[in-house]
């Protein structure tokens, strides 16, 4: 397919493509491994979920996979660019989902690198903070199943993420806007459950915000209590970014560039 | 070379909120020679270009690039080579990486890039950013994406825009032997004097449609109408004279001042431009000198020759005979006095 390996020539002559994969890697790495050694536990009997304190990092490194997925499409309408690619390029629908293969290729191979990273530097460091066997928490491994599925989610969330930014800056053609829209669904709608008093909307409110929903799936304790499960919750994300990437389509194909 | 080399326009319309863009723009771009399409901002050139492109869909009507459809071509830029705007690229891309994402576009590969490169004269800075380019490198990194597929068709939106004068000869000498070369080559423009040696054909438009499409040379003759100036000191003699043999004979004006139109762009600058009042002089070539008194006529009817005869025979005195050749410029502003949109922002091509 020309459309993906011109799309894949593009994303590679752009340094930037480079520096904000390793920027993903580096601060998801890096807020686990703090995360990680904030917390302790000093007892049996502590109630928290080590797979994921090991992979909150993911919650920073998504940001950074925002800025990536958004530039791949707001920054070609900034420089109008978009105008050259739609000349060499006049099938729209193959050009979007050459954009969102690839984007879903890197940021899965990026993710990974990133979770696997984050497994690593919280198991050196959370046994040192009292999550030991005897306190209840086995040495953090990817053999268990629970926490395989909580790292591999991840992976999944991320690329999820990607194909959400990619889809609002297609449809909303403008970097900065896609950007703050893309936060603000995931970070404002995150905290939005904990303001609601009413504990029905709080649940609800819980259950369709992108983040607290996709992140479920790193949740490997207490899963009952969770407002949706883990795999239900990635497709909340899901829906969001098949919405998102799809609204992004038809406005693309039917306006003007 | 594939495909037909033609651009087919046919009953375009586009409408852009209150603006009528396009009015049943109509035209055909045949190959072999450079057409000219000329009008005033605002007057749809842009726009007619990216309905070509299938960059906007318009409401009526139909284009096609060597009988197809745009958004139908598999491989366009084999088809069509076009240059919209030089500062639609991500500026932190090299102008070599540019290229290569355009080519593995088409299937076409390096070498190819190198290729075209080397035609525009970039290869010293080939590997550099894209975005620290001057508008006149800009210029030429994006015609060489549009030579990039060979294409038998070539569409340039204002091409000269930003560049120096060696750059104007030089994208001049271009777009000659791309159209010796049998190719359809379109050429935008809103200054006609850009196109003046350049063109063989021109279409003209106003207000969204065609107000003329028609032969370089015909335009000019179309305009000069065969006026004939005559610079006398005995202005009535002469008048006599040249009336008995039916000419039509009008004063310019006395002590006229005779400016010879001598532009840059303008190459052949031999279309006398008079002006009435002032002191005599003539400026030609940017020099000025003093021209011996007399009064200036203008006659038409009868041919140079012929006047010249007539005044020798009737003992008239006279020091200039000049053939009145109208400036494609002149021909320009005659046929789109009325075609000129006066309010700013009219539509996309202001925003451009």
């Amino acid at each position: 397919m020309r459309e993906l390996r011109a799309e894949w020539t593009k994303l590679r002559t752009l340094p930037s493509t480079f520096w904000l994969l390793l920027a993903a890697v580096a601060l998801t790495v890096t807020v686990s491994a703090a995360a990680a050694a904030i917390v302790s536990c000093p007892s049996a009997g502590c109630r928290y979920d080590a797979p994921k304190i090991g992979l909150s990092g993911v919650q920073a490194g998504q940001a950074i996979v925002v800025i990536l997925a958004v530039l791949s499409a707001g920054g070609e309408y900034g420089t109008g660019m978009i105008r050259t690619t739609l000349t060499a390029m006049p099938r729209r629908t193959a050009v979007l989902a050459a954009k969102a293969t690839l984007l879903t290729a890197l940021t899965s191979a990026a993710g990974t690198a990133a979770v696997l990273g984050s497994v690593l530097a919280a198991r050196l460091i959370l046994p040192g903070n009292g999550f030991v066997p005897a306190h209840g928490y086995p040495t953090l491994s990817l053999a268990d199943g629970p926490t395989l599925r909580a790292a591999a989610g991840s992976v999944v969330y991320l690329a999820l993420i990607a194909l959400l930014g990619l889809g609002v800056a297609t449809a909303v053609r403008d970097s900065a806007t896609a950007i703050g829209l893309v936060f603000g669904l995931l970070y404002v709608l995150s905290v939005l459950p904990y303001l609601v008093t009413d504990p029905y909307w709080g649940r609800f409110l819980w259950r369709i915000s992108p983040m607290n929903a996709g992140l479920a799936v790193q949740s490997t304790a207490h899963l009952s209590s969770l407002p949706v499960g883990p795999w239900a919750g990635l497709c909340v994300l899901a829906a969001w970014a098949g919405a998102g990437l799809l609204t992004g389509g038809l406005l693309f194909r039917l306006r003007d560039a | 070379m594939r495909g037909e080399a033609t651009i087919e326009v046919n009953g375009l319309r586009k409408r852009f909120g209150p603006t009528l863009a396009l009015d049943g723009m109509s035209f055909t771009v045949r190959p072999g020679r450079v057409t000219g399409f000329v009008g005033p901002n605002g007057a749809g050139k842009s726009t007619t270009m990216r309905v070509v492109l299938g960059l906007d869909a318009a409401d009526e009507g139909t284009a096609l690039v060597g009988g197809r459809p745009y958004r139908s071509l598999r491989e366009p830029l084999r088809h069509v080579g076009a240059l919209l705007d030089a500062a639609a690229l991500q500026p932190s891309r090299s102008a070599r990486g540019h290229l290569l994402w355009l080519a593995h576009s088409q299937g076409l590969g390096a070498r190819r890039v190198d290729e075209v490169i080397e035609q525009v004269g970039l290869r010293s800075a080939a590997r550099r950013k894209a975005g620290g380019f001057s508008l006149g490198m800009r210029q030429r990194l994006g015609i060489a994406a549009a030579l990039l597929g060979d294409p038998p068709v070539l569409m340039l939106d204002e091409p000269v825009n930003g560049l120096d004068p060696e750059g104007v000869i030089w994208i001049r000498g271009l777009l000659r032997s791309l159209a010796a070369q049998g190719r359809a080559v379109l050429v935008s423009s809103h200054l006609m004097g850009e196109l003046q040696g350049t063109a063989d054909h021109l279409i003209v438009v106003g207000r969204g449609r065609v107000i003329a499409d028609t032969g370089v040379t015909e335009l000019i003759a179309a305009v000069s109408r065969g006026r004939v100036a005559v610079r006398t000191p005995e202005p009535e003699r002469a008048m006599r004279t040249l009336a008995r043999a039916g000419a039509t004979v009008t004063v310019s004006g006395s002590d006229a001042l005779a400016v010879s139109r001598s532009e840059t762009f303008a190459a052949s600058g031999n279309g006398p431009l008079t002006v009435s009042g002032g002191e005599a002089f003539a400026v030609s070539g940017g020099e000025a000198f003093a021209v011996s008194g007399g009064d200036l006529l203008t006659v038409s009817g009868l041919p140079g020759e012929r006047i010249v005869a007539l005044l020798t025979a009737d003992s008239v005195p006279f020091s200039e005979v000049v053939a009145q050749r109208a400036t494609l410029e002149e021909a320009y502003l005659e046929l789109t006095r009325d075609a000129v949109e006066f309010h700013a922002g009219t539509g996309r091509e202001a925003v451009r």
